[in-house]
């Protein structure tokens, strides 16, 4: 098994930089080849011709295709991403990047963490007591925040903080002074700010696995070794966590994984509503100017980011059910 | 306990099996069947409340002009006339916003935005997904190879940045949003064809044709869709939802067409002008409770539709 383990990881590792490097290329297809003059788009068209030849050829625009594709390889695998145009006019978007992935980084990981550990309890509850008034209650809650856009979410805390709670920072990921604070306050700081953000984040995770792992724990229930169980005269306790939940779980991480990259949609939609300075914000801010090699770059991290996540889910469920074979 | 012995729900009665060729007998067993699954569909409550909810959206698309209070309402002109954030009264039923626009009439045509939008990306979407999916399945070999790995690689990339950028370079215009929405959202249905394809192309009555001479268009358009088309059609109608809600999203991010009014525009515009920091709450719950209404209108229909048509997937 380990050696077979081994392998099979290894296997999975290779086919993950594949997919990464075909994300690569895609876009830097995806921005060569779309309909639309690009130089038109970029420099607009007011621009006289000279400026549009030098800024062509400054950018590098000008050389053939598969120059340019090395050229972008190059920028890519140095972590350069190019030069921004707008947003952050002439410095290299790499350079810019880093703070804006950690801030994305901790909301979206404490996000994923949150909204699978209460959407667990949650559907696990509601599901023990199905046809309840609990489960009714909950049941329609899920629904509610399940069809609820997440920017949608978003906009209504941002109108009710700024109402009720006037204090409350309600923008950005942290206050204008976080640069002098100490450690300490620096951490009060980060998640006095994360807490609205992350709340709006998880609402709508929340509800999906919360109804997921509903209606797995629900089709594990009426298995005929869950009839066994009660029959031997387990308690309710240990029927419902030594026998239902090791089996409802396994299509909960599998759709989990799936969800991933909602999480991440989700991570733009709040970090365009409450300014938070994440990836997302800087893609909202380079749509928002027509930057395209910032919102290139966005995209390839946000990509990326979903692969790894599906990778790492693949392991988990190689791990959490012995009968997968590889 | 309650949960045990609970198995699905009555299934539907074995369809007669249509042994004719006469045109008029194949009609009449055709609405036979259709009677049969709305009696059936009568019987799932969220599903009525989903289907009233969303004929009444539909009557608010077709009547708008009529309900509307204002003409024109989308004219910015109106901000000399109107009151900025003024709330809700007897002549401004929902408010107005930062243009003093009337949020009532605005609403009400916004829903049409919504209704095509969500109708014709799914559109899109269930054509291309439901050509790649019968492509895949039907062709096999390279054809299937080919297709689905293109179809995972689209899976694998996260929705919203891609529509994003597919929007940004396409350039904003109405009907590109539809083309953005479809193009990207095909894949599901791929896969969940192409896995009923190669289960149905294997059935004897499939063979039969062939034995008879039928070739591949006939096969796959009279043998093979039939019967693949019950299980798209309860995923089409969740795949309207997610088509408003990413309209919706798309429009809230500034890459909607600024020329139609739509929910979206409506949110965008409140975002925009600071409407939260004036507590102008009607310019964001009426639209915004539109959307989660019609959402959840689909998200029940289809739920419904599921569980009817498809009875042996549910053991619920």
């Amino acid at each position: 098994m380990p050696q077979d383990m081994i392998s099979y990881v290894g296997r999975r590792i290779a086919y993950m930089a594949l997919t990464i490097f075909l994300v690569i290329s895609f876009n830097f297809l995806l921005f060569r080849v779309m309909p639309g003059d690009i130089e038109n788009i970029v420099f607009g068209k007011g621009a006289s011709n000279e400026t549009k030849a030098e800024l062509t050829h400054y950018y590098g625009l000008d050389r053939p295709l598969h120059e340019q594709y090395i050229i972008y390889l190059e920028q890519v695998f140095t972590g350069e991403f190019g030069k921004s145009l707008t947003v952050y006019k002439g410095s290299t978007v790499g350079s810019i990047l880093s703070p804006f992935l950690l801030n994305t980084l901790i909301l979206v990981g404490l996000g994923t963490i949150v909204s699978i550990w209460v959407g667990v309890i949650l559907g696990r509850e509601t599901a023990w007591k199905r046809g309840k008034i609990a489960d009714r209650l909950g049941s329609s809650f899920f629904l509610v925040f399940y069809c609820m856009p997440t920017f949608l979410f978003a906009l209504f805390m941002l109108t009710l903080f700024a109402k009720f709670v006037p204090g409350w920072p309600i923008s950005g990921a942290y206050s204008d002074d976080y640069y002098e604070l100490g450690a300490f306050e620096k951490i009060a700081d980060r998640g006095y700010h994360t807490m609205v953000p992350l709340f709006a984040l998880v609402i709508e995770t929340i509800a999906t696995f919360s109804i997921i792992a509903r209606s797995s724990l629900i089709d594990v229930m009426t298995e005929e070794y869950m009839l066994t169980a009660v029959a031997k005269g387990l308690s309710g306790h240990d029927v419902l966590h030594k026998h239902a939940m090791p089996n409802a779980m396994l299509p909960v991480v599998t759709v989990v994984a799936m969800n991933v990259g909602w999480i991440v949609s989700g991570s733009i939609m709040i970090e365009a509503v409450f300014s938070y300075q994440g990836i997302g914000y800087l893609q909202y801010r380079a749509v928002m100017g027509y930057d395209y090699p910032l919102l290139q770059a966005t995209f390839m991290l946000e990509a990326i980011a979903v692969i790894v996540a599906n990778f790492i889910a693949d392991i988990a469920i190689l791990k959490m059910d012995p009968r997968v074979r590889i | 306990m309650s949960w045990l012995g609970t198995r699905s729900a009555r299934p539907l009665r074995k369809p007669a099996l249509i042994l004719t060729d006469s045109r008029k007998e194949k009609a009449r067993l055709l609405v036979k069947s259709g009677f049969q699954v709305w009696r059936l569909y009568r019987a799932n409550r969220a599903g009525m409340l989903g289907l009233v909810f969303l004929l009444s959206f539909i009557g608010m698309a077709l009547l708008a002009p009529i309900l509307a209070t204002h003409d024109d309402p989308f004219s910015i002109t109106w901000a000399e006339v109107n009151p900025q954030y003024e709330a809700p009264s007897l002549k401004f039923l929902f408010g107005t916003d930062y243009y003093g626009r009337d949020i009532w009439s605005l609403t009400l045509w916004g829903s049409r935005a919504s209704l095509i939008v969500g109708f014709l990306a799914s559109l899109v979407s269930i054509v291309l997904g439901t050509s790649v999916g019968l492509g895949a399945g039907y062709f096999g070999r390279i054809a299937d190879e080919a297709l689905m790995r293109m179809t995972d690689f689209i899976l694998v990339m996260p929705w919203f940045p891609l529509m994003i950028v597919f929007t940004m370079l396409m350039g904003q215009s109405f009907e590109n949003v539809i083309i953005v929405i479809g193009i990207t959202s095909w894949p599901p249905t791929a896969r969940i064809v192409r896995s009923q394809v190669l289960s149905v192309k294997e059935r004897v009555f499939v063979e039969r044709a062939r034995a008879v001479g039928a070739g591949s268009g006939r096969i796959i358009w009279r043998h093979i869709l039939p019967n693949v088309f019950p299980l798209i059609f309860a995923n089409t109608i969740l795949l309207i939802a997610n088509s408003i809600f990413s309209e919706s999203f798309l429009d809230f991010f500034g890459l909607g067409d600024p020329t139609v009014i739509s929910w979206g525009t409506m949110l965008e515009a409140a975002y925009e002008y600071h409407a939260f920091s004036s507590f102008a709450w009607w310019t964001i719950v009426a639209p915004g409770l539109c959307i989660i209404l019609l959402i959840m209108a689909f998200y029940l229909i289809g739920d419904a539709l599921d569980e009817v048509l498809n009875p042996k997937l549910r053991r619920r």
